[in-house]
């Protein structure tokens, strides 16, 4: 959508095969926001998603099977390039998933990149929805939400030390003969 | 913090009817948590009780902070996390194969239709196409569990308000399902049926004609749980005009599935966003405009009955499958059936890769929606191109339920709290992850 | 001499598998004596007995193997039949604890205080995969078998386990205290 182009903090728009993802420079994601719920309509925001982008590109994916642009049946013995995932920006990625009630049911992704300590304006300003899933993921990734009015841990005790999900937080657990096969 | 005001626009569909209240009850400091009124908060007749993780009441380890000013419910706030179980996390760890048993457990209620959402995330990013009787059959199971999932409903919220006879008819009809899923898949609950690419195996004989008798059996059942909760004064009284929620508040909240249909909304995934083939099969969607705890049973009632008929059309169109493929032909990301494996050296190859190393999913990050018993399940898989995802997050209708309870118990009481979480519908698995 | 004791009601296992040969109460007894015997049983096994037949859970449920725990108490997999159909919600009066579902670590210190407020005796049954040694879970958050806070009596795997498996284990609970075993935070001398 063209219209994405006047949003505030516009960086790039990629089209997906289920929706698009606009890139949005992270100190201005809540007007982004405000913009789409206002502008564009999205009324709902479905999801917010922080991932986790450390040692990306690290594991080559050596003998992968397929083109540089994915996988092709039809095309005999579709062996390939190896490819390497395309670099990240920053470390985490913050992407908000919005949904607008209306005829074909259009989502967009927005999505910010921040690192490590970088803080996120909260929108919970904007979709009182988001509260629990802000929280969630400074619980679980570490991300700090500014401006969120309870900013507290959701999933783990209070007390817990870490950010589960990062990928330096090992998964824990006990050790069990033959678990280190895939 | 008060949400940020927005230029007023008319708005006609989808939103139907009048709401129940005017403007909006969401808590202004945090959205999840009802403060007790500064006129109340130094009297002594506020009372703080914890309804712990461990209560008599049927949906899991939940605990809400209550402030009660006598039978007044003043203050609200919900503590969740008792069942966070890392699945996200030990799905990092795990080869695509093995990570599709992991997303039944998470909402247990409604599980095929978890297992259906990261099932079609992993095909779309792979591009994958699904041969037409996995996709019917993946219809099928998903409808007879949504009728599954709104029998637990049914019978545990009758079950904390009373109506206690209830749970033993709505399990009565549950045995039968889940007779239906271990004719079908070998297990009662988390079938783990669907593969990446179909079915796991073919439909076993004499599944058709026991559906059949299930189908026609149910609306029976259904008209005798109207005979006796529709009318009941008691079952009136006690869910008509409790926990108001109206559809600015819902959509705000985040809300879908029947919680958004009973507020008024008339927005349902299947038929906006159709996946798998439900735009081939004809079915009503429910919507009541009240917003409370009677208009969610209501809607509830209503999509049993819908699921019915799309189960009764379902199986008309497999009946005539026989014979057709269940899983797709893509040696690369399904296993050769077993006999090639004796002539053919590539089969036994791509066999070794699969099971061993998995199959490799291109790079790329999707995100799946579906429309499950809870509301819309929603599936974010981003992958590095190996065999094992890179982030998958699943986004769970019941987190969202439970985040409208202090905006539903406002002005309530302590009675109506059970009443109005109950008909949330939310499952703590789904909550917690 | 089988009849008769089925008449009096001693033996609910023959009750679901007719072939069952006498039980391990039947078998110390002696099944010649018993009849002799009925009268001057001593206080304990008749205290004993009396135990198997309302043994009260509590509502303990924590996740999925929590659905199938409330299908026994259904019309199909009746557990009614036994007197156990009364899941108390205080832990004070519950006797039995069915821990039903993967217990998170934030989860552990209730299950703890849980356990502690029951009165003796009480038994506690690790229903599941989950509850028994953590499941398919291994990561930093599922306590990795709940006997690693209480002590348990029976383990009833699978995940989820079918009703009748659960029954099975409630029912070999009956058979083994009948038989005088007493229970697991007696065997394990572990703080109750």
């Amino acid at each position: 959508m063209s219209a994405w182009e006047d949003a505030p903090g516009f960086v790039s728009l990629r089209e997906g095969p289920e929706m698009p993802t606009v890139t949005i420079e992270a100190g201005q994601i809540r007007e982004a926001c405000l913009f789409a719920r206002d502008e564009l309509g999205f009324d709902m925001c479905v999801d917010v998603v922080a991932t986790d982008y450390l040692e990306w590109g690290g594991k080559g994916v050596a003998g992968y099977i397929g083109t540089a642009s994915g996988r092709d049946l039809n095309a005999p013995a579709a062996q390939g390039l190896q490819t390497l995932p395309a670099l990240k920006p920053k470390r985490f990625s913050v992407s908000y998933h919005l949904l607008a009630l209306r005829q074909g049911a259009p989502r967009v992704r927005l999505q910010a990149w921040v690192d490590d300590g970088e803080p996120v304006p909260s929108v919970v300003a904007v979709w009182p929805t988001c509260d629990w899933h802000e929280r969630e993921q400074f619980d679980l990734m570490g991300i700090r939400f500014e401006g969120h009015p309870n900013l507290e841990r959701l999933l783990m005790e209070e007390d817990w030390e870490g950010h589960p999900l990062r990928k330096d937080y090992p998964i824990g657990g006990e050790p069990v003969r033959f678990s280190e096969e895939t | 913090m008060a949400v940020a005001p927005r230029r007023p626009r008319v708005r006609r569909w989808p939103i139907v009817g009048d709401p129940p209240y005017d403007g909006s009850r969401i808590p202004e400091r945090v959205p999840t948590i009802l403060d007790v009124p500064p006129h109340l908060e130094d009297s002594e007749d506020v009372f703080r009780i914890n309804f712990g993780p461990n209560h008599p009441s049927t949906h899991g380890v939940l605990r809400l902070i209550v402030d009660l000013d006598g039978e007044e419910v003043v203050g609200l706030s919900a503590v969740i996390g008792y069942l966070h179980t890392g699945f996200e996390k030990t799905m990092e760890t795990k080869t695509y194969w093995k990570c599709v048993t992991y997303p039944e457990r998470i909402d247990y209620v409604g599980y095929q239709n978890n297992e259906l959402v990261f099932v079609l995330a992993v095909e779309q990013l792979l591009r994958l196409e699904v041969p037409e009787k996995a996709t019917w059959m993946r219809m099928l199971l998903c409808e007879l569990n949504r009728i599954h999932s709104h029998l637990v409903y049914l019978g545990t919220s009758a079950l904390e308000l009373g109506a206690i006879s209830m749970f033993w008819y709505c399990f009565r009809e549950r045995e039968m399902i889940l007779d239906l899923f271990e004719l079908v898949t070998g297990q009662r609950m988390h079938t783990r049926y669907f593969q990446v690419g179909g079915l796991a195996e073919d439909i076993p004989e004499g599944f058709y004609p026991e559906c059949r008798k299930f189908v026609e059996w149910f609306p029976h059942a259904l008209g005798d749980y109207l005979q006796l909760l529709d009318r009941n004064e008691i079952w009136l009284e006690r869910t008509k005009g409790v926990g108001p929620l109206s559809a600015h508040d819902a959509i705000a909240l985040g809300q879908t599935g029947p919680n958004l249909r009973a507020s008024g909304v008339d927005w349902d995934l299947r038929r906006e966003q159709p996946y798998l083939a439900y735009d081939q099969v004809d079915f009503r969607v429910p919507v009541y405009p009240e917003g409370d705890v009677y208009a969610r049973y209501r809607v509830r009632m209503d999509e049993m009955a819908e699921s019915n008929r799309i189960v009764r059309q379902c199986l008309d169109r497999i009946e005539r499958m026989d014979g057709w493929p269940w899983i797709a032909d893509d040696r690369k990301v399904v296993l050769p059936p077993r006999e090639e494996l004796h002539t053919s050296m590539e089969s036994l190859i791509h066999h070794f890769k699969i099971v061993t190393e998995g199959f490799r999913v291109p790079e790329g990050e999707i995100y799946v929606a579906i429309e499950s018993p809870r509301g819309e399940a929603g599936c974010y898989l981003v992958s590095d191109g190996g065999p094992k995802p890179w982030r998958v997050h699943f986004r769970s209708p019941s987190f969202v339920a439970l985040e409208a309870t202090p905006t539903c118990a406002r002005d309530g009481l302590i009675a109506d709290l059970i009443a109005i979480v109950g008909s949330l519908d939310a499952v703590m698995g789904d909550t917690d992850r | 001499m089988a009849d008769r004791l089925r008449d009096y009601g001693l033996q609910s296992e023959r009750l679901l598998w007719p072939t069952k040969g006498p039980s391990k109460f039947e078998e110390e007894m002696g099944v010649d004596e018993l009849e002799q015997a009925l009268g001057l049983t001593t206080l304990e096994k008749a205290v004993r007995w009396a135990q198997t037949k309302s043994m009260w859970p509590d509502t303990f449920g924590l996740a999925c193997c929590a659905i199938e725990m409330m299908s026994i108490v259904s019309a199909r997999y009746d557990i009614a039949r036994f007197g156990m159909e009364a899941f108390r919600s205080s832990p004070r009066q519950a006797d039995l604890l069915i821990v039903s579902g993967r217990v998170a670590h934030k989860m552990a210190a209730p299950l703890r205080q849980i356990y502690d407020q029951m009165v003796e005796p009480k038994w506690v049954i690790a229903m599941g995969a989950c509850a028994s040694s953590g499941g398919m879970f291994n990561n930093y958050t599922i306590l990795q078998g709940v006997d690693r806070i209480v002590p348990v009596d029976i383990y009833v795997p699978f995940c989820p386990p079918r009703p009748e498996a659960l029954m099975e284990g409630i029912l070999r609970l009956h058979e083994a205290h009948n038989a005088g075993v007493p229970p697991a935070y007696e065997r394990r001398g572990v703080a109750t």
